[in-house]
């Protein structure tokens, strides 16, 4: 077996491990979100997941054009995704200020754990918190960055180690990305506020899962990549 | 400064404002037919034996379905272009005027063909709660759902086409996105999605759905599915709420989707500059890698900026405030 395929499956395996962990540290509100009833983004985990890892992986396109510094090219997917993630927590909090006059407050802790300000006495009865607080903002640029980061490293490796063309490529890097993040959304179960959230301490089952998935789609990607005559 | 930079730079404004029209309209294309998270309340409505006169289309989620109708959008334009542009050689705009429209009219179809049959089938469904199909709300709202829809397909696809031209456009074909057009429209159209679904949605569920409930408070579970029904005149349908969310919610939306358009191609075009990559394009050297260093630098930078801004906001919001003194 030549040495490049187990480059190849091993980054996939690493990307998609990080797209896990990343959908776990988004601040994903979904529907409660929308009406203020729930800490978070007002949407679900899969398509907050997917808007700020093609906003990186666009950004990782592009530097890749000047660069064939792994390092460089995935490192500028997670800032994209970064930036993504947050301009959207921001103008969200925003929005809640100033056209619903809601506080952000974080409803799974009492004290926020970054800033040590009450939660509790800010919250609406009978909400799960609303908005996105401090924490939950910090949680969620980290799971811009590394989300961003696996799926820049997917798309260099299907592009420079597998040979794709630069299509193909980000479409197999956002098919296996979207597995992932599929899998952590069944293992958050609605909504996840970030590191801080009990939910959080579910995450080695979906990382079991996860590896399993993105070890699959490794063997694919190389399958494809030595029958379609590129490796 | 050479021309073709400066051209460069040009163009990314104009992606920029284009993608502010684009995520505005997105917004409130899915308030006028409540599509994404806050139609679950609309859902719920007839449930606890709310009858309204809400339109009511959930075709699937906001980016999904917007990333649908660009890539539609984006194929048949695509396809009109590798058709048209040899018939005006040196003049391929011309071809791009005819191909982007009639692109997006095939997908503002389908998009009023879905929102259609979903509008139909979902309150068919509540046949049990006694909910009609009012028809006046079905004819009524097919029109400025397919205008909203086009506006926001048209301007995705013109970024999508500006995009994978810009090189061509400013003078330097080598300086092409790698995708294609039809690409560059799904990943815009879910990312248009994603922030619409995720930022705007917040004005209509947690402010105008819930218009008759305390402001400044989040909305309580039981007010769930209990929307305002009634306008400030007469029963209150999805035209009243894409009026209200025109005024804050849809320009607050597309300025996040600006926002973010401007800082990913502002970053990568102000590292190009800085680490001496343009305008002749060396590409794979050290000059490459700092371009790089310096879009990842630049990037940074925005994400500490808005991290603080974010820190100062909420500070001041929750002081402003102060806690909450209701029952």
């Amino acid at each position: 077996m030549e040495p490049v395929i187990l480059l190849i499956v091993g980054y996939v395996v690493i990307g998609g491990l990080l797209a896990c962990v990343a959908a776990h540290l988004l601040p994903v509100g979904g529907a409660p979100a929308a009406m203020g009833t729930a800490t978070g983004i007002a949407t679900g985990t899969v398509q907050i997941m997917l808007g700020a890892a093609m906003t990186g992986l666009f950004t990782a396109a592009s530097v890749d054009t000047y660069t064939d510094s792994l390092l460089l090219v995935t490192l500028s997917g997670a800032v994209g995704a970064t930036v993504m993630i947050c301009v959207v927590m921001f103008m969200a909090n925003i929005i809640y200020g100033f056209g619903a006059g809601v506080v952000p407050v974080s409803g799974r802790v009492d004290v926020d754990p970054i800033t040590k300000e009450p939660q509790a006495p800010y919250k609406t009865p009978q909400c799960d918190g609303h908005g996105v607080p401090i924490v939950v903002f910090v949680s969620g640029s980290l799971g811009g960055f590394i989300g961003g980061f696996g799926g820049a490293l997917m798309y260099y490796t299907l592009l420079n180690y597998a040979h794709f063309s630069a299509g193909t490529a980000a479409i197999g890097a956002i098919s296996i990305f979207v597995a992932n993040a599929i899998l952590a959304a069944y293992n958050i179960r609605g909504t996840i506020e970030g590191f801080h959230d009990p939910k959080f301490k579910r995450l080695p089952y979906a990382l079991v899962a996860s590896f399993a998935v993105s070890l699959l789609c490794g063997i694919v990607v190389s399958l494809t990549a030595v029958l379609g005559g590129t490796l | 400064m050479p021309i073709e930079v400066v051209l460069l730079f040009a163009w990314m404004l104009v992606i920029a404002f284009l993608a502010f029209i684009a995520c505005t309209f997105e917004d409130l294309e899915s308030d006028m037919g409540s599509q994404s998270n806050p139609n679950s309340q609309v859902q719920l409505a007839a449930q606890v034996g709310q009858i309204n006169r809400f339109f009511n289309k959930a075709i699937s989620g906001e980016p999904l379905s917007n990333a649908m109708y660009c890539v539609t959008a984006g194929t048949i334009a695509w396809i009109l272009l590798m058709q048209l542009e040899p018939l005006v050689p040196g003049e391929e705009w011309k071809a791009a005027v005819l191909a982007i429209p009639i692109g997006v009219l095939g997908a503002v179809v389908i998009n009023i063909i879905f929102s259609t049959t979903s509008h139909c089938g979902r309150t068919a469904a509540m046949k049990r709660f006694e909910q009609p199909i009012y028809l006046d709300v079905l004819y009524g709202h097919l029109m400025p759902i397919g205008a909203h829809a086009f506006m926001t397909t048209f301007c995705i696809t013109c970024i999508a086409y500006i995009q994978s031209n810009i090189g061509t456009l400013s003078g330097n074909p080598a300086l092409d996105h790698p995708f294609a057009l039809p690409l560059l429209g799904f990943i815009w159209g879910i990312t248009v999605g994603s922030i619409g679904s995720s930022t705007g949605d917040v004005h209509y569920g947690t402010e105008r759905e819930f218009q008759d409930r305390p402001f400044g408070e989040g909305k309580r579970v039981v007010y769930h599915g209990k929307i305002t029904r009634y306008a400030s005149c007469g029963i209150r349908t999805q035209r009243d709420i894409a009026g209200f969310c025109a005024k804050f919610g849809g320009p607050c939306t597309g300025m996040t989707f600006g926002l973010i358009i401007l800082f990913t191609n502002w970053t990568t075009l102000v590292g190009m500059q800085l680490g001496g990559f343009l305008p002749n394009l060396p590409a794979f050297t050290a000059i490459g890698d700092m371009a790089a260093i310096w879009t990842i630098v630049l990037g940074l930078l925005i994400v500490a900026a808005l991290a603080v801004g974010h820190l100062i906001f909420v500070k001041w919001v929750r002081k402003k405030c102060g806690p909450f003194v209701g029952e």
